[in-house]
């Protein structure tokens, strides 16, 4: 597993060692590349700071709070409306944000003072929430406001209100990842085990590292309540603060993203001896995977198994249909952090493309060891891309789709790769049986979009069809294909509706005696 | 009855309006040819931004960071920003310009980034850059300090201040556009072209809204080159059409080489076109065209067709970059509106003195409100709880629930607007931005109509 060299980067050696390809039969302990380590500055990273790793990663999606970040309103304005956690309480915490809005005078004389007017006024103005985070930023964290004390005082006098203090301001760590942890560490240590939960269930689970992009909490929910699970919180997506109080009374700890959350389930399990157990909610055969073992560890396998069977014959022969279209199909995999391990091997396995690339903007090594272990063989992983090596890697690579982030899908475009949104997903919910046929559905659309093949024309010099006044995806995709697979009796496109989520949250579900 | 300018009581803001200085100055240098900025601080300030152009312009742009950690926080990180400088110039040949933007955290560190740029031009740029073209520009733009409007301000003024030199007589004037759209760069000089005006038009950004090339190279970037910002020195006139976004540029021309000035007015609506069409015309000697005559008498057409059956007494709030609020307000009263709240999201003392709104205090015969340093819970608090009623909204994307929660059509203008499809294509300045505004203001209203069946059957004839 050699080093990769980019030819953009041969001048700065330093990020030799960010980058590998993965050669046939080597395993990890040949090379690994470095990961988490100081960005280079000027190389146009695409790491965002460890102010939005705790405030807009994990600290926003918990639905009823005010997020108040202490700092001018930059760090608060450029975070705010660009994911897509949703939550049942009519999405509060992606309309409403806060900002303490610092000046220039503040800075000089210190902004505790204003940061204590703001916390009463925000709660004047949202009488019906009580519960606050305040997020330190980079600015007020080096003047040195004790926000903390200024919660404590407020707390005091107002003492309906709750409010917990995140300080992780934008240059704590080389890139988000360093507020992930952070937040995880100050929640468990402020907050949990100052609420009693009330325990429903024989089974009590936290639902842990899961953001409800999409509405991906409210499908995993859809099954742990069909299996009379109980889920005491989640952290964060969905979540309510009181609930992640109560953290320490559950059973079972059940981990979606390590990458961001796998320090609260660590310190969960050495202060109150919760187990942790790994699922995935990506893919039918990770997914059922992850049903059965939390059935196992509470001795309802046939439970989940109820759920599987139900789920895997309703929709696998939806991702089926899609299986049969994507074979062979060359993605590059640059997500975030988790989902290079969480998709590349399933992605291969149940929709049939080939990953050639891996990356992760703010993985550690461990993300990396998971990802390349996972991806098919010729891989290349990259730790830290930035923008001329991103391009360099699609010129060579030639991919049929990407997943990424907003903005590096713009890059991917003009070099006519479509992509896919891997952060806010296109039109997700990407988890769960009919996430993972959405998923396949719009890997499927972006790959065969006829749009996308004209774009590869050139008008003054190809020869264009002029017979045709159009063409659909299935056209596309199903040229190659066998008479027995186009007629097939069983497989089928999607036939779900464009919002699978909402209908979950009217649902009833079955009493389990306790 | 009377028009009252006050500032936000609460100290908080809850939905900001604006982001602060960095963003603005950023917006600048994607405007420059051969630029790439190296904004010194925290990564955030730099991935988020670029994530908000790209929302807006659904492209994207290279933007660099001085990727300031713990260590530069607690000890100083000039060394990052002179290593930054070296790692832009190695792996982009084409480069040479590289303001250095600053943000909150490396102010308040204290970094000496002027001093930083010396040693460099000095050490690094002679030791191993020697014989390249390489300009660098430190721009100062704290956060805690203005907004967006007066980094854009400032940036605009360090990009001329450091390339504008005097050596000729020029025939040509600078058009400094403030902070605009593609769309309206476009309808500028097209406006340009009809009187024969050669400008020199700032920032040439029709190139933001750049093509899928079948060769698959094409890459969405400014084209004002270091050639125009030197020739800024040697114009015959300079005409700033955003007070707040562009006039300190203006001025600053006019103070080093006696370059008349003209700030303002931002030449939305018919009036302020007008006026725009009257001040090239003063600076120029040349005079206003038949083909102009005509392009404003189609938009005359267009808006008479709108005002009185579906504008007359309809309020409005509009929100946004002051510039574009006071000129958007002006238009909506010509177009029989009642713009009854305007919100400016920053504090900047000039506000009150400005002439327009002086003349709003003054004119306006119902009741209006124009709050400064403004946040969206100045909107949002009128409508749920103190009986704020309104027909439209004007402004950009970030307001966007309001609207929608409160059931009031609205037309998404200014930045950013990510909401809508290819909004930035289209102008709201000139004769033809005049018509598209009034026209989309229209057609908003008639689908919030339809939607709510609400005399919708109005709609039969016209």
């Amino acid at each position: 597993m050699p080093y990769h060299e980019f030819e953009c980067s041969k001048c700065i050696p330093e990020r030799k060692k960010h980058a590998v390809v993965k050669g046939p039969g080597e395993d990890l302990t040949h090379a690994l590349p470095l990961g988490y380590l100081n960005t280079i500055p000027g190389s146009i990273s695409e790491r965002g700071c460890a102010y939005c790793g705790a405030k807009h990663v994990i600290g926003t999606p918990m639905k009823d709070v005010i997020h108040l970040s202490h700092g001018p309103t930059g760090c608060t304005y450029d975070t705010w409306q660009t994911k897509r956690y949703i939550s049942d309480n009519d999405n509060f915490q992606l309309k409403y944000t806060f900002a303490s809005d610092v000046k220039e005078k503040h800075i000089v004389f210190g902004a505790e003072k204003v940061l204590k007017q703001n916390i009463i006024e925000a709660f004047k103005a949202f009488p019906d929430i009580k519960r606050m985070t305040i997020y330190q930023t980079c600015a007020t964290a080096l003047i040195g406001d004790d926000v903390d004390a200024i919660a404590d005082e407020v707390m005091e006098e107002m003492p309906e209100v709750d409010i917990f203090v995140c300080n992780s301001p934008g240059f704590a760590g080389p890139s988000q990842s360093g507020g992930h942890h952070k937040i995880n560490i100050a929640w468990i240590k402020k907050k949990v085990g100052t609420v009693e939960p009330k325990i429903t269930s024989d089974y009590v689970i936290n639902y842990v590292g899961e953001y409800n992009i999409q509405g991906d909490q409210e499908v995993m929910l859809d099954y742990f309540k069909r299996m009379g699970v109980q889920v005491l919180s989640t952290f964060t997506g969905n979540g309510s603060y009181d609930e992640l109080k109560g953290m320490h009374r559950a059973h079972l700890n059940v981990l979606e993203c390590a990458r961001s959350a796998e320090y609260i389930c660590n310190e969960l399990k050495v202060k109150y001896g919760i187990p942790r157990l790994d699922i995935e909610g990506f893919g039918f055969e990770p997914l059922s995977s992850s049903l059965r073992k939390i059935g196992l560890f509470f001795g309802i396998e046939e439970r989940a198994q109820a759920i599987i069977d139900e789920e895997t014959a309703r929709w696998k022969p939806e991702l089926d249909w899609y299986k049969e279209r994507l074979k062979g199909k060359k993605v590059c995999l640059w997500p975030g952090g988790s989902k290079l391990w969480h998709w590349a091997h399933v992605i291969h396995e149940e929709m049939g493309v080939e990953v050639v690339s891996v990356y992760t903007k703010f993985g550690h090594q461990g993300d990396m060891e998971k990802g390349i272990a996972r991806c098919e063989e010729g891989a290349l992983a990259v730790d830290d891309p930035n923008e001329l090596e991103g391009l360099e890697a699609m010129m060579t690579l030639k991919p049929d789709v990407i997943f990424t982030g907003k903005r590096p899908g713009e890059v991917a475009k003009k070099i006519r790769v479509p992509y896919l949104n891997a952060h806010a997903y296109h039109n997700g919910p990407y988890k769960g049986y009919e996430g993972w046929v959405r998923f396949a559905r719009d890997i499927y659309n972006a790959i065969y979009s006829p749009i996308h093949q004209l774009a590869h024309l050139d008008i003054s010099k190809d020869e264009i069809p002029t017979g045709a006044g159009f063409q659909t995806a299935k056209m596309l995709s199903d040229v190659n294909l066998s008479e027995e697979v186009v007629s097939s009796s069983i497989l089928r496109q999607y036939t779900g509706k464009y919002d699978s989520v909402s209908d979950l949250r009217q649902k009833t579900y079955p009493e389990f005696k306790q | 009855m009377s028009c009252e300018i006050k500032q936000k009581e609460r100290v908080g803001t809850i939905n900001p309006i604006f982001t602060c200085q960095p963003a603005g100055a950023q917006y600048v240098s994607i405007g420059v040819k051969d630029c790439i900025g190296i904004v010194h601080g925290g990564q955030g300030c730099v991935m988020f931004v670029r994530l908000l152009i790209s929302q807006h312009l659904k492209e994207s742009f290279e933007i660099a960071s001085s990727s300031l950690h713990e260590d530069g926080a607690v000890f100083g990180a000039l060394n990052r920003v002179e290593e930054a400088v070296d790692v832009l110039l190695m792996r982009y040949p084409h480069v040479k310009i590289i303001p250095i933007i600053t943000t909150c955290s490396t102010e308040v560190i204290g970094d000496d980034v002027d001093g930083v740029v010396i040693k460099l031009n000095e050490g690094l740029l002679q030791e191993k850059y020697a014989g390249r073209e390489v300009h660098l520009i430190p721009i100062h733009t704290p956060s805690f300090v203005g907004s967006m409007v007066s980094g854009y301000d400032v940036a605009v003024r360090d990009f001329i201040r450091y390339f504008a030199k005097k050596d000729k007589t020029s025939e040509k004037i600078n058009l400094i556009t403030g902070w605009v759209n593609p769309g309206d760069v476009t309808a500028l000089k097209h406006l340009l072209s009809e009187m024969q005006i050669e400008a020199n038009v700032l920032f040439e950004i029709e190139s933001f809204d750049s093509p899928l090339m079948p060769d698959g190279n094409s890459v969405s970037y400014g084209n004002t080159t270091i050639d125009d910002l030197t020739q800024t020195g040697n114009a015959l006139g300079t005409i700033a059409l955003n007070r707040y976004e562009g006039g300190k540029a203006a001025a600053f021309l006019e103070k080093e080489f006696d370059i008349p000035a003209i700030i303002g007015p931002t030449p939305i609506g018919i009036r302020n076109t007008d006026t725009f069409l009257q001040n090239l015309t003063r600076m120029t000697g040349k005079p206003i065209p038949e083909s102009l005559v005509r392009e404003r008498g189609i938009a005359i057409d267009a808006l008479t067709d709108l005002t009185h059956l579906f504008f007359a007494d309809k309020k409005v709030a509009i929100y946004g970059n002051p510039d574009l609020v006071i000129g958007l307000a002006e238009f909506c009263l010509d177009l029989e509106m009642k713009p009854v709240l305007l919100l400016l999201g920053d504090d900047n003392l000039a506000y009150p003195n400005d002439p327009r709104i002086q003349a709003l205090k003054e004119k306006v015969d119902y009741e209006m409100e124009i709050i400064t340093n403004a946040d969206f819970w100045e909107l949002e608090n009128r409508i749920k709880n103190e009986g704020l009623e309104l027909d439209l909204i004007l402004g950009h994307s970030k307001g966007r629930f309001i609207a929608i929660d409160n059931n009031i059509p609205m037309v998404r203008v200014g930045f950013p607007t990510y909401d809508r499809a290819g909004l930035y294509r289209h102008p709201v300045v000139g004769y033809a931005g005049a018509i598209w505004l009034a026209e989309e203001i229209a057609n908003t209203l008639f689908t919030d109509m339809e939607h709510k069946h609400n005399k919708e059957w109005i709609l039969n004839v016209w």
